[in-house]
């Protein structure tokens, strides 16, 4: 059970907040001008790897605020919490 | 009784109450403050149970959870029996009644204890290589080997007894109260810290508090006094909870523990009414202090299980704090210090010790030298090759070892007689938490451990746990590694005098020799699974190299004591017989929970009303009163149907379902989800969630709209009202309520923050009453005499803000059910008052309120989809034949693209028809599958009935279904096989009633 | 006539606790953003909404909660009229705010309902079913939290020493208010 640093309400217990799968997947502007192909990237395509892993959490059953996480999943060690809207660190 | 086998002088047992309990159906005597196990000793009793695999006779081996043998059945009742209870930890009470297991009839002929003579027939993996072949035989094997298997008899009945959860909080929490706990819990609750202090046993000092031998001394006082004073200073201390009988099973993650706190299991029947039996404590500590300590090892030797063979810490604690004497013949067997303990505690009380057989060649230890100053013999590089006795060890046979341990010396053998044989094998860290938590360990050579080496989580490891075994090495290294991890100036422990005896020499051999060869002989390794070392060497000659492989293969470590003892000494004889060093072996892993946790613990107060949680509308009272049926939909229950008299359900449903359509009916339609929006951009907000257009709803308009996926598969669906320039209302279905809201929150939040739009769930603020049916206006013209009701200014799909008395309600034509209807919306706490003045205005008219079932009836009969039901996450609104509500001009909303991906545009997708059967009294099964062709192998598979009625208006059966290429197949026929008929049914037009609307404002 | 029903019926007493439902109470939800949000609310009711989580703003006459740094909900410190629902606080903010696109102002006196607990040992209780951690909590007056109680969504208003008001969606509240007295019954 994590123990996540809402960026709104602080630390909280992580049954108060849901997983929202990866995060900087943007939808794109002009759905009606992509190919099958690259609308079918936006739509499904999502990487599922051991280590650091870019997320999308929201916190449900608080501020119902979403935020952006970065999360080693080999180890579940949270690297990063940033607000939604802010770019991932470089590196 | 035979009180010749309790000494005086226990502090810990209190001999003026006498506790009376029973064993296999016979009454015996204990102490307040003995186990189940010490009092069984006390009354010389060993055998307690038979191995799980060769039924071989059992004893208590130790005096704590690690026990492998000794786990019996507490209880005989139905509800509240409970098996694999280790004897170690039973306190017992008055009226206490325990049973050995995996034996039968008794424990002192068991039949299965033929498979001990059969055991050459019985390898690891017997079951594996038997019972393959034939492969058709297996379902018989099965009843035959699930007869013979399992520990214990599950309760039969509901568990009576009340379980809790609890969340604590803390900064420090300490695990284990010990002699390096307690300096844990001391240190940091003097330094402000809320600590929490947990031990599993009934009292406070784990080894120390009952240490009496002189050699051991700190502050110049003995290490029991010693650890006392700290102990009653410990108890004055604020901000410091203590709980005993609270075993710590899990350790994950951020420091979040599972621990169970036992509360009454040491109570008698009636001291226990109604009171918590156990507590699951949900602990989130900023630093965890791990103070586990240690268990000690076995000696693997050839028939090192018979009932008297014990460990010998667990012999010196019988006798030392609980006054109990395990033998009157006692000998230890040893490769360290610890067994002269045991033996020169023993000889103090004035047991006999007849010798000690030390596998080392000496040693000059104090503790040693003490002992052999008390006269006690011992037999210096010699090992057990045998023991002999049954049911009560009587013999063993010791030989002198060679000089590398792996044969003998001579070829002598001496026969020495004992009924008690202590053996040390050294000891173990437990580390089992510490690599719960993701810690990882690294091997020492010097005496062969495990210790932790890396942490994962804001933790520290103390004391024995951590590797430290000399009593001056624990107390300066606690202090020390407390000092950092607290990043504290002083312990208070910093400069304590401290006298002990230091071990000086260390030999261990994981597998001792005996005189014949190893297929002969049984040297256990798991008790409780009856795995020897044979079997290990068996798997690796087999070829498993994994210790996860030979674990499983041959079952080390997976009894209920989860292999505590002899997991070390498996990993030592793989890392001797294939030549790889201990370190690089590695270890299996450790898993929840340390000691075994009922379900009741796990579960706590969620059984019962509290499973799950229930949601009621405003009305729920009036439908109780009222002799509804209710259904769960999602968490809400839901007024199902209303019978009367005797009526089924199907009765009930008919005679609802027409009442509404002849004149008129009233649902509690509370539960729909309903979310208010406000802000500039809201219009735009729904343009691009919707698949239809809303910038031209004018004000005080309703508009029906399909919420879809980005994958293009409907969602959900529902009306929108507007009630402002910028302000609308928008319902949901009942179950997607919150996901829609969580969904549209997340659009807003993540990829529209531009628009100035805000939602409010406001689901729970109205209750709704919906009333149907050509009468329905006239109700209503009752209800508000003042609003005029005529299509002009109350047209279909518009909406009123009206008053019923001094109470302000909105009021919506909207229709689920192809009547004329009103959703009359009104705050939650006149709901109840607003639907019985319903009921009265209703009355001349037979207004007859329905439940879930008729409006799913009624709207089926107008062919309105039910997302969900006739809905799967696979249907587009193309596949549903409702491409009126896709607008071909916006530009772009939720799953537009994705309407046009060669997948959805497929012309063979499963698409929404009607079915009607040829003969009307037919009713279709929902989920009935849908062929096109009889007697065709493989059968091609054509779609299902998603709803199906029969339906009292049309006189006849009708159904909804999806139907691959459905919407070109109208009229065709199709069959629906079912188990003893093949019904014939033709496809339709899903709208079976009033396609033209005319009932709308009739 | 339309009456006024609430889904809780009697208050009830356990030793160190008090569990009982305060009706009616208007609640508004207000929703905003920007700084003309704010000073709107401030200058129309004399309250100035917090802007630190986890806590609250009190008037005589209301009290403000933080939900989220754009959602605040406004509380009358006492019960209101069952005769009738017109509520002029929120009419007058619905007419500064919505109408003015500054936010949005939205009736949930009924989506929640409000059960005070008071006594010494309401922390005891809570820690029976939420995962939040009262330690600092439970000695700040004025303090509030949105969490889990029992796997219910709660609002949590530290409103003064040993009392509490939790604010629950109505539909929820029988069955919290039954869980509450199971466990209360066991303090």
């Amino acid at each position: 059970m994590f123990l996540i640093n809402c960026p709104y309400c602080g630390e909280r217990d992580q049954s108060e907040f849901k997983a929202g799968g990866e995060a900087h997947i943007e939808r794109p502007k002009q759905p009606t001008e992509l190919s099958d192909d690259e609308w079918a990237e936006y739509l499904f395509m999502r990487k599922n790897i051991k280590g650091i892993q870019f997320e999308r959490w929201n916190h449900a059953h608080g501020c119902r605020k979403w935020f952006n996480m970065i999360r080693d999943t080999s180890n579940d060690e949270i690297k990063l919490i940033y607000k939604m809207g802010e770019k991932p660190p470089k590196g | 009784m035979s009180q010749n086998l309790r000494v005086k002088s226990s502090n810990f047992i209190d001999e003026t109450s006498r506790i009376s309990f029973k064993f296999n159906g016979k009454t015996y005597y204990g102490f307040k403050g003995d186990t189940l196990a010490s009092a069984l000793l006390a009354n010389d009793i060993h055998l307690v149970g038979r191995s799980f695999k060769y039924h071989r006779p059992r004893g208590i081996m130790t005096s704590g959870s690690e026990e492998p043998n000794a786990i019996v059945q507490v209880g005989n009742d139905k509800a509240i029996t409970e098996p694999n209870v280790r004897a170690t930890e039973v306190e017992i009470y008055n009226g206490l009644e325990a049973k050995s297991q995996n034996c039968w009839p008794s424990v002192n002929f068991d039949i299965g204890g033929i498979n001990n003579f059969l055991s050459p027939l019985l390898p690891a993996g017997f079951y594996y290589k038997t019972f393959m072949w034939p492969a058709s035989f297996w379902e018989k094997y099965e009843i035959a080997i699930r007869h013979s298997a399992g520990l214990g008899r599950s309760p039969t009945k509901p568990d009576t007894d009340i379980y809790e959860h609890r969340y604590i909080h803390c900064d420090v929490l300490v695990i284990g109260a010990g002699i390096s706990g307690i300096m844990a819990a001391k240190t940091a609750t003097k330094n402000n810290l809320n600590t929490l202090l947990l031990d599993e046993k009934n009292e406070l000092g784990g080894m120390t508090i009952y240490q009496n031998s002189e050699k051991f001394k700190i502050d110049n006082k003995i290490s029991s006094e010693w650890l006392n004073d700290e102990i009653e200073e410990l108890n004055k201390l604020d901000n410091l909870e203590i709980k005993t009988r609270t075993s710590v099973a899990a350790y994950h993650g951020y420091n979040y523990l599972l621990a169970r706190e036992n509360l009454t299991d040491h109570l008698s029947k009636d001291e226990k009414e109604n009171k918590v039996r156990q507590r699951l404590l949900k602990i989130r500590a900023k630093k965890v202090i791990v103070a586990t300590g240690s268990l000690e090892r076995p000696l693997v030797f050839n028939n090192n299980d018979r009932p008297g063979i014990m460990l010998s810490s667990a012999v010196k604690k019988y006798a030392d704090y609980y006054g109990v004497i395990c033998g009157k013949n006692n000998i230890f067997f040893t490769n360290n210090d610890t067994a002269y303990e045991s033996a020169i505690s023993l000889l103090k009380k004035g047991i006999n010790v007849h010798c000690i057989i030390d596998i080392r060649e000496n040693s000059n230890s104090s503790i040693v030298k003490e002992a052999q100053d008390l006269g006690l013999k011992i037999y210096w590089s010699h090992t057990i090759v045998d023991t002999h006795g049954y049911k009560r060890l009587k013999q063993i046979s010791i030989m002198e070892l060679s000089k590398d341990g792996q044969s003998f010396a001579n070829s002598n053998k001496i026969v020495l007689d004992c009924d008690c044989l202590g053996m040390s094998g050294g000891w173990t860290p437990a580390v089992h938490l510490f690599t719960q938590s993701g810690g990882k360990l690294k091997f020492r050579e010097k005496d062969q451990v495990f210790i932790p080496n890396k942490y994962q989580s804001e933790q520290v490891s103390i004391g024995s746990c951590n590797g430290d075994f000399e009593l001056d090495e624990i107390i300066k290294n606690s202090s020390d590694i407390l000092k950092d991890f607290l990043k504290i100036e002083k312990t208070g422990f910093d400069n304590i005098n401290v006298e002990t005896s230091k071990e000086t020499s260390k030999k261990n051999i994981w597998l001792l020799p005996s005189d014949k060869i190893v297929g002969k002989t049984k040297p256990f390794v798991d008790y409780q699974n009856d795995a020897t070392a044979k079997d290990i060497k068996l798997a690796l000659r087999e070829g498993f190299r994994s210790i996860e492989h030979v674990k499983r293969y041959t079952t080390t470590g997976m009894g209920t004591d989860q292999g505590k003892l002899g997991n070390m000494h498996a990993l030592g004889i793989i890392a001797d017989t294939t030549g790889v060093k201990m370190g690089e072996v590695g270890t299996t892993t450790f898993r929840p929970p340390y000691t075994p946790l009922t379900f009741g613990t796990i579960v706590g107060r969620n059984v019962g009303e509290y499973f799950d949680i229930f949601r009621r509308t405003p009305m729920n009272d009036w439908h109780i009163n009222n002799n509804a049926e209710f259904e769960n939909v999602g968490q809400w229950k839901r007024a199902w149907y209303y019978p009367r008299g005797n009526e089924t359900m199907y009765e009930a449903v008919q005679r609802e379902s027409k009442a509404t359509r002849e004149s008129a009916g009233i649902l509690d339609a509370s539960t729909l989800g309903k979310i208010d929006i406000q802000g500039s951009d809201a219009s735009e907000f729904l343009n691009r969630v919707y698949t239809n257009a809303w910038s031209k709803l004018g004000i005080g308009k309703c508009r029906y709209g399909l919420m879809l996926n980005e994958d293009g598969m409907v969602y959900d669906d529902g009306v929108t009202t507007r009630l402002g320039e910028n302000h609308y209302i928008m319902t949901t279905t009942t179950g997607g309520a919150a996901n829609v809201m969580g969904k549209l929150e997340d659009y807003l939040q993540t990829e529209w923050p531009e628009l100035d739009v805000y939602l409010t769930s406001v689901t729970d603020h109205f209750a709704t009453a919906t009333i149907g049916g050509p009468n329905s206006k006239k109700i209503l013209n009752k209800l508000i005499p003042d609003l005029d009701l005529s299509d002009e200014n109350f047209p279909h799909m518009s909406f009123k803000e009206e008053k019923i008395g001094k109470i302000n309600c909105r009021i919506m034509r909207i229709s689920f059910t192809g009547e004329l209807s009103y959703e009359i919306n009104i705050q939650a706490s006149y709901g109840k008052s607003l639907w019985e003045q319903c009921m009265d205005a209703g009355k001349e008219f037979n207004i007859t309120p329905y439940g879930t079932e008729t409006m799913h009836l009624l709207r089926a009969e107008k062919g309105f989809i039910i997302v969900g039901q006739d809905t799967d996450g696979t249907m587009t609104p193309i596949d549903l034949q409702m491409d009126w509500v896709v607008s071909k001009k916006k530009y772009d909303f939720i799953g537009k693209r994705s309407l046009y991906r060669s997948d959805t545009m497929r012309e063979d997708r499963k698409q929404m028809v009607g079915l009607l059967t040829n003969d009307p009294n037919t009713v279709l099964e929902e989920g009935a599958q849908i062929i096109s062709e009889l007697n065709q192998t493989p059968v091609k598979m054509l779609g299902h009935v998603t709803s199906s009625y029969f339906s009292p208006n049309l006189g006849k059966s009708i159904a909804l279904a999806v139907v691959k290429g459905g919407k070109n197949m109208m009229g065709k026929k199709l069959f629906i096989p079912m188990e003893d008929k093949t019904i014939n049914v033709t496809v339709v037009d899903p709208i079976f009633l009033d396609k033209e609307n005319k009932k709308l404002n009739a | 006539m339309l009456n006024y029903t609430s889904p809780i019926k009697e208050v009830k007493k356990y030793s160190g606790l008090t569990v009982s439902e305060i009706s009616p109470l208007m609640k508004l939800n207000l929703r905003g953003k920007s700084r003309d949000f704010l000073t709107t609310i401030g200058q129309n009711i004399n309250i100035i909404l917090p802007l630190e989580a986890n806590t609250s703003a009190s008037s005589e006459n209301y009290t403000a909660i933080w939900l989220s740094p754009d959602e605040w909900m406004l509380v009358s410190n006492r019960t209101v009229n069952k005769e009738n629902n017109d509520y002029e606080i929120e009419k007058l903010l619905f007419n500064k705010i919505s109408k003015t696109n500054l936010g949005s102002v939205t009736d949930v006196t009924d989506q929640l309902v409000m059960i005070n607990l008071s006594g010494e040992k309401i922390f005891d209780l809570l820690s029976t079913g939420s995962p939040f951690n009262f330690n600092d909590f439970r000695f700040k007056k004025g303090s509030s939290t949105q969490t889990l109680l029992a796997q219910i969504d709660v609002i949590i208003h530290h409103n003064q020493i040993n009392s509490v008001n939790l604010f629950v969606r109505r539909s929820f509240s029988e069955h919290l208010m039954s869980w509450i007295n199971d466990s209360a019954s066991r303090l």
